[in-house]
């Protein structure tokens, strides 16, 4: 690259970075040192070491979080992605009412996940719900059954929500991905006889691997924190039995345990990256 | 043929399956608040339309409305405008510091805003944030920029860097030929950055718990959360018809600007 001048163009980079710094570096070095106490968010701290994180491992509130925020991503994350590009595959090419069902389907995205884990309590609550009192006029009497009571089946039912809602998020991205893909290359496949599934396994699936990244990442992420879905469809409950590590954090900060709640974030940080970092390397080797 | 009717029809039941929650809701919002589910045929509503001045009036939904949408525009606007100008210097000059602040980015990918929000409050109170609007709008952006800053760097990378050279030559600087020529081109990328960011910002509500404690600033999750809390399933012809309307503007944002989701996201956006 030749040599240019400095100028304004120079510093282009620091306005996004000094705003990131101030808002999220900051906070991130301020959150280790507070974990590190047990501060309540009022009296003045004092150092308590390591003393949050060995307490967190001891609570079985917190161990049975992590059980619910892993089984929730470990149903959601792997299952969004093969909806989403099921979806994908389904709906590239040409047919009618291309535009309007890409839309469709698109639509419960954009909609906040509470009012959605509002809208899904109300169809699928026991005995009151819609889909139990429509049973019931059908002749089925017991309805749905008190499934909020199991705890595999209202992680079934969260993780169902979930993917219901973002399907279309995650299908989108596999769409840009699949146009991304020459038509020359699926033409000579088929040229040396290549059926449909080799295509798929020799073709597709290799080239879309940038979206593939893109997709297990966010969908990691965004399933490892998740909060509002959880809040409006079960509150955590019954008990704390489906309780996500985020709604911890939220309840510990407010119930004036604000050294512990941030030490709480730094083990979910870990948490977070180690699959995230692992769908990356495994992601990178493959392009 | 007959793998194309199975296509067509697979596509109906995934659109059926994708609008059925949205039925409920128009028809629950349409029920006379004295209507028992169990009588009558389940599917179709009372029209009872007063539900929805009830709503209006019984939430405090409309200044969420205008909260939600004064905190999203702001936060977009600093995304696009900041995060475009990262963009620009980071893929066009080799400085130290703009890969150092690439990589930075890059890596805080991976953190999600929601673990920082306990210290990030102590900082709101500090420089008077908690409350305000643009303190939110401050947060969201800076949760979405890392995101941002790669997509548009990916996409700046992708245009020749002939198009700004030629207007240097004119006698332009470097910074003023990005106005001129790069941002105007980058349009397809900001498209899909808005849209894919926008909806989340409007509807959040992890961190709006933290920063937006007072009833005035409540954001549209929150206000139907204490909403839906008040009258804890008693109601719910009320509170499905105050979800449409909260509901309502985000359909209409999407309706106006979903065209340029797909073709800003083929255009660069996913090839990274």
């Amino acid at each position: 690259m030749r040599h240019v001048k400095t100028g304004l163009h120079t510093f282009m980079a620091f306005p996004a970075f000094l705003l990131f710094a101030l808002f999220f570096l900051w906070p991130l070095a301020q959150g280790i040192g507070m974990s590190l106490t047990d501060w309540d968010g009022i009296r003045a701290p004092s150092f308590v070491g390591l003393q949050n994180f060995f307490s967190f491992f001891k609570d079985s509130r917190a161990l049975g979080d992590i059980k619910t925020t892993l089984l929730f991503t470990l149903g959601s994350a792997p299952l969004l992605n093969l909806v989403g590009l099921g979806y994908a595959l389904l709906m590239d090419g040409e047919f009618h009412g291309k535009g309007l069902a890409r839309v469709i389907i698109y639509l419960p995205a954009i909609i906040s996940p509470l009012i959605m884990g509002y809208i899904w309590y109300f169809l699928l609550q026991p005995d009151r719900g819609f889909v139990s009192q429509a049973m019931m006029q059908w002749g089925f009497s017991r309805g749905l059954g008190d499934w909020m009571n199991e705890y595999w089946l209202e992680m079934l039912v969260l993780i169902l929500v979930n993917v219901w809602q973002y399907a279309g998020m995650t299908m989108v991205i596999y769409l840009a991905g699949l146009q991304g893909i020459p038509q020359e290359l699926y033409e000579s496949a088929k040229m040396d006889g290549a059926g449909y599934s080799s295509r798929f396994r020799y073709v597709t699936l290799p080239l879309l691997i940038p979206s593939i990244r893109i997709n297990v990442v966010t969908n990691i992420i965004g399933s490892l924190s998740v909060f509002d879905i959880i809040m409006s469809l079960t509150d955590g409950g019954p008990g704390y039995a489906t309780e996500s590590l985020g709604i911890y954090i939220m309840r510990m900060c407010y119930g004036s345990k604000t050294g512990y709640s941030t030490a709480v974030a730094m083990i979910m940080f870990f948490i977070i990256l180690v699959p995230v970092v692992i769908s990356m390397r495994l992601t990178q080797e493959r392009e | 043929m007959i793998s194309k009717i199975g296509r067509q029809a697979a596509i109906l039941f995934i659109c059926a399956l994708c609008l059925t929650p949205f039925y409920i809701l128009l028809t629950l919002s349409l029920n006379k608040p004295t209507r028992i589910l169990s009588e009558g045929n389940i599917f179709i509503p009372d029209f009872h339309f007063h539900n929805y001045i009830d709503g209006w009036v019984k939430s405090q939904i409309g200044t969420a409305i205008l909260n939600s949408a004064l905190i999203t525009l702001f936060a977009l606007a600093v995304i696009v405008v900041l995060g475009t100008m990262a963009a620009y210097t980071i893929a066009r000059f080799d400085y130290k510091f703009n890969k150092a602040f690439f990589w930075i980015f890059l890596c805080s990918m991976m953190i999600p805003g929601i673990i920082n929000t306990v210290p990030l409050y102590t900082l709101m109170i500090r420089i008077n944030a908690i409350n305000t609007l643009w303190g939110m709008a401050l947060v969201c952006a800076t949760n979405v920029l890392p995101s941002s800053v790669f997509i548009f760097t990916g996409f700046v990378r992708s245009l020749p860097r002939e198009i700004e050279e030629s207007a240097i030559i004119d006698g332009c600087s470097w910074f003023a030929a990005f106005w001129r020529i790069t941002f105007p081109l980058l349009k397809p990328s900001i498209a899909a950055v808005a849209i894919l960011n926008g909806f989340g910002i409007w509807n959040n509500y992890a961190q709006a718990v933290f920063f937006l404690q007072d009833r005035s600033k409540h954001n549209i999750p929150q206000a139907l959360s204490v909403y839906f809390q008040q009258f804890a399933g008693a109601k719910w012809h009320l509170m499905a018809a105050t979800a449409v309307i909260a509901v309502i503007p985000v359909i209409c944002a999407f309706l106006l600007f979903q065209k340029s989701l797909l073709k800003g996201l083929t255009e660069g956006a996913v090839k990274g």
